[in-house]
C-alpha cells in the first residue's frame, strides 16, 4: 500500500536516523597540519608571528598605497607595458593587464568600485556579494563572490569570463548572471548579451552571439545550457517564450512548484524559482 | 541527529585569526565529524573524497577566517563552504570511486549484519538522490538547521529548501520501500 506524503517523509526521516555520524579519521587533521606547516595561514592575520611575512605584507601594502596615492593624484591608472596588482580593501585583488586604463571610483568598506575604460582586469574577490563593482561603457560587473576576467574597449565592447562563483552584469535594467565556466559578451548601447558556458557548442554560441536565432539555440542546447535558455526567456518576444520554456522543461524536468504561466509572464519570483531549480546544474 | 556542536566562541575565532594552532584544533574538533560525515555520504561513502573535502573545507576556513563577519552564524558560513567544496569537487572529479575505500566496514554478528544492511541501503538511497536534494537532506540530518539557515547556506529561498527536503524525503521513502514493514 502506498504511503501518504507526510507518512513517507516521516518514514524517510526515521530511516535517515540509521545513518551514523562518522568520526573523521586522524589522517584528515594530519593532512591539514602538514599544509599548515608548509605555510598556509589565515589572511589577513592581524598578528604576525613570522618577521618575513610581516616584511612581505608591509611591502605589499606600501606598493598598494603608492598605487592608490598615484591614482588619487592623477585619477587614472595606466599600466603601460607592465601589469599591476592592486588590493581591493581586504576583500581581494585585481590584476591589471598591460595597456589598461582604469580609475578607482570608490574604496569604502561597503563599496569598492572601479571604472574600466579599456584593457583587461582579473579580479579575485572573497567577500559577501555586491561589494565590488566594475563600471564599463556597456554596463557594470557586480561581484557575487568570485574570480573573473573582464575586457573592454573604449566603446564598451568586451567579454566577461568567470572562473569561480558568479558575476552579474547589468545595464539599464538588463541583467546577465554568469556562473563559473561561462562567459558573456558586452556591447555598447545594448549592454550584456546572453551568457553561455565556454564548452557549449559553436551552434549555440553563434545562435545567441550574433543575430539571435531562437530555434538554433533551442536545438543546440544541452541540460547545462539552461543557463542560456533561462536568459533567453527574458530576451525573446512573447510568441517565442513558450517554446523556450518548453525546451527548458524537456532538458531539466521541473517540479510542480514552477508555474509555467507566471514564468511566461516574466513574473520575477517565478523566474527566480526557475533559476534556483536550474542553477544546480550550472 | 540531535547533538549540537559546542558553540564556537568569539575568543576561539579571534585566536584562529592570529594563527593559534590550538584554537584551530578546537574549532576543528567541534565540527570535524559533521563535515566529514556530510562529505562522506555526499560522495557515496568514498572515504578518500570525504577526507579530501574535509581538509579543503578547514584549510579554506582557516585562510578566510579573517573575512568572517560576526553578523552571520559561524555554522552557516562553515556549511556554505562544505556545500561549495562538495559541489566543486563533484564537478572536477570523474566518478571513479575506489570500492575498496568505501563504506561499509565488515560486520560479523547477525544483528550487526542486519543493521549494516539497513545503513548500507540508506546510504545507497541517499547517494542516488540528485545533488541538490542530497545536500539538503544531509545538512538537515547532521545539524538540525532551520530552513532560513539552510536557505542562506544553499543560496535559495526557505520555500525552495522546504520543497527540496520534502521531495528528497519522498524519493528516499520510495527507494527504501522494502524496509517499510520493519518500520511499522
Amino acid at each position: 500500500m502506498e504511503m501518504t506524503d507526510p507518512a513517507a517523509e516521516r518514514f524517510a526521516q526515521s530511516m535517515l536516523a540509521e545513518l551514523p555520524l562518522v568520526e573523521a579519521p586522524e589522517s584528515v587533521w594530519r593532512g591539514i597540519e602538514a599544509r599548515l606547516d608548509a605555510g598556509e595561514r589565515p589572511r589577513p592575520a592581524p598578528v604576525f608571528r613570522w618577521p618575513r611575512w610581516a616584511f612581505a605584507i608591509a611591502a605589499i601594502f606600501a606598493i598598494v598605497a603608492a598605487i592608490f596615492w598615484r591614482a588619487s593624484q592623477r585619477g587614472w591608472i595606466d599600466t603601460g607595458h607592465s601589469s599591476q596588482t592592486i588590493a581591493i580593501g581586504q576583500i581581494g585583488t585585481v590584476t591589471i593587464a598591460p595597456g589598461t586604463r582604469l580609475r578607482v571610483v570608490a574604496d569604502r568598506p561597503e563599496e569598492h568600485r572601479l571604472a574600466l575604460q579599456h584593457g583587461e582586469i582579473h579580479a579575485r574577490i572573497t567577500a559577501p556579494p555586491r561589494l565590488f563593482f566594475v563600471d564599463t561603457a556597456s554596463g557594470t560587473a557586480i561581484d557575487l563572490g568570485c574570480e573573473y576576467t573582464l575586457t573592454a574597449d573604449d566603446r564598451g565592447a568586451g567579454e566577461l569570463h568567470v572562473t569561480r562563483g558568479w558575476v552579474a552584469f547589468v545595464w539599464q535594467g538588463r541583467e546577465s548572471l554568469t556562473p563559473a565556466g561561462a562567459m558573456v559578451r558586452t556591447r555598447p548601447v545594448s549592454g550584456p548579451g546572453i551568457p553561455y558556458f565556454e564548452d557549449a557548442s559553436s551552434e549555440l554560441k553563434r545562435a545567441v552571439d550574433g543575430r539571435l536565432d531562437v530555434n538554433a539555440a533551442l536545438g543546440a542546447a544541452r541540460p547545462r545550457d539552461t543557463l542560456t535558455l533561462w536568459h533567453l526567456l527574458q530576451r525573446v518576444s512573447d510568441t517565442d517564450r513558450a517554446p523556450v520554456y518548453d525546451r527548458i522543461a524537456t532538458l531539466a524536468p521541473l517540479p510542480a512548484s514552477i508555474d509555467r504561466e507566471k514564468v511566461l509572464r516574466l513574473d520575477p519570483e517565478a523566474l527566480k524559482l526557475l533559476k534556483e531549480e536550474l542553477a544546480w546544474t550550472w | 541527529m540531535t547533538n549540537h556542536p559546542v558553540q564556537v566562541t568569539t575568543e576561539i575565532l579571534a585566536a584562529c585569526r592570529t594563527g593559534d594552532r590550538d584554537a584551530f584544533r578546537s574549532l576543528y574538533d567541534t565540527y570535524k565529524d559533521r563535515v566529514y560525515s556530510i562529505a562522506l555520504y555526499f560522495f557515496h561513502g568514498d572515504r578518500a573524497a570525504a577526507g579530501d573535502a574535509s581538509q579543503q573545507v578547514f584549510l579554506k576556513l582557516l585562510t578566510q577566517i579573517g573575512q568572517f563577519r560576526g553578523d552571520a552564524e559561524f555554522s552557516t558560513w562553515l556549511y556554505r563552504m562544505v556545500v561549495n567544496t562538495c559541489v566543486d569537487m563533484t564537478r572536477r572529479r570523474k566518478r571513479t570511486t575506489d570500492l575498496s575505500d568505501t563504506l561499509p566496514a565488515p560486520a560479523r554478528q547477525h544483528e550487526e549484519i542486519e543493521q549494516r544492511q539497513v545503513v548500507d541501503a540508506v546510504q545507497a538511497a541517499v547517494a542516488e538522490l540528485p545533488e541538490k536534494f542530497r545536500i539538503a537532506v544531509l545538512l538537515r540530518h547532521f545539524d538540525d538547521l532551520s530552513y532560513e539557515e539552510m536557505a542562506a547556506i544553499l543560496n535559495c529561498s526557505a520555500g525552495t529548501v522546504a520543497s527540496r527536503l520534502s521531495r528528497g524525503h519522498r524519493m528516499l521513502a520510495v527507494r527504501l520501500k522494502k524496509f517499510q514493514e520493519r518500520w511499522k
